[in-house]
């Protein structure tokens, strides 16, 4: 298995990813993060297209990807269209994608750069969507797509960059 | 003051958190309680290190409620109202330690900046914190981040909230 550790941070030297090699320094916290970060794709809280547009958006947004954390991540990715590497950089106009899931690329790239300046109409266009307890998880779904994208760019070094 | 994207579930509790919107998905909050309490309470990282993060993000992303808690425990730890006070944009000019800076650092680099920390920035964390406390830290940033955002994009939260006190979190037991 290829192994990398983090080149900054001493004692990352196993793991199948950087992110994975970070995070095994701080196993209760790992293993609890997890439990909550692989809930959205194990239970489709949110449907598994759209969560994984999200990631390589969002990914490409921080110039790092959440990586796979369970088979069910391993599967959404494996089904995801490879023309959307292309057709994300024009979301908003693209026909790749339908209106649902514009107006969350819109809700999510909001929500990464100034939660604040999502709109009412933009919101009421997700909620209409998703529902109220689908916009729940939605939220909460990109809470960990931006935060821990980050946190991937963190600890990949220049690599990721 | 934003308006609420979603209708909150009908509830009696007292809680909060349990008559917020976060319960319209029980599970997902059930495994967030149990996230946040273990980092805040089964962790690596001083209380009150982890506080001084948590309140640089509120205030970057400008989340009244987040903003507006202290818990407990970092005060316990002896984190003051005054230090609190010099956290803000300016904070590499004010008289805050090395130590705390560090932290800043990473929340600013993690926040602004999608995770892009500058060499100095590594190495003034690595001088006060181990690599496990770093990663904890780094974590704690995102959550802290990725929570407070999901407050303010719900919306229904009014501008300002007084500063008060709450518990520390901790893990709850099994439902």
């Amino acid at each position: 298995m290829y192994r990398r550790g983090v080149s900054w941070l001493p004692g990352t030297s196993d793991g199948p990813d950087s992110f994975a090699s970070a995070f095994a320094l701080r196993p209760n916290l790992e293993t609890a993060w997890r439990a909550f970060a692989t809930l959205f794709w194990e239970r489709e809280l949110v449907p598994p297209r759209l969560l994984e547009l999200c990631r390589l958006q969002l990914g490409r947004l921080h110039g790092a990807e959440l990586p796979d954390l369970c088979d069910a991540m391993r599967a959404a990715r494996a089904a995801r269209d490879p023309a959307w590497n292309e057709a994300i950089d024009h979301w908003w106009e693209n026909p790749a994608f339908d209106p649902t899931e514009q107006a969350c690329l819109r809700f999510a790239e909001q929500f990464a750069l100034d939660p604040k300046q999502i709109g009412d109409a933009d919101a009421a266009a997700v909620v209409a969507a998703l529902g109220d307890a689908g916009t729940v998880a939605f939220v909460e779904a990109l809470a960990i797509l931006d935060g821990f994208s980050r946190f991937a760019r963190l600890f990949a070094g220049e690599d990721a960059r | 003051m934003i308006a609420p994207r979603v209708k909150p579930p009908e509830t009696t509790s007292p809680d909060p958190i349990q008559a917020s919107p976060l319960a319209l998905q029980p599970e997902l909050l059930q495994a967030f309680l149990r996230l946040y309490g273990t980092l805040w309470s089964h962790g690596e990282v001083d209380q009150a290190a982890k506080e001084l993060a948590r309140v640089r993000n509120a205030r970057l992303v400008d989340c009244p409620i987040c903003k507006a808690i202290r818990f407990a425990g970092a005060r316990r730890e002896g984190l003051t109202e005054e230090t609190l006070d010099l956290v803000h944009d300016d904070w590499r000019k004010g008289p805050l330690g090395a130590r705390e800076k560090a932290v800043l650092g990473l929340v600013d680099g993690m926040v602004g900046d999608s995770g892009a920390l500058d060499e100095a920035a590594r190495q003034a964390l690595l001088a006060h914190f181990t690599p496990a406390q770093v990663v904890e830290l780094a974590a704690g940033v995102a959550l802290f981040m990725g929570f407070s955002k999901i407050a303010v994009a719900l919306g229904g939260l009014p501008d300002e909230i007084p500063v008060h006190e709450q518990p520390t979190p901790v893990v709850p037991p099994a439902s």
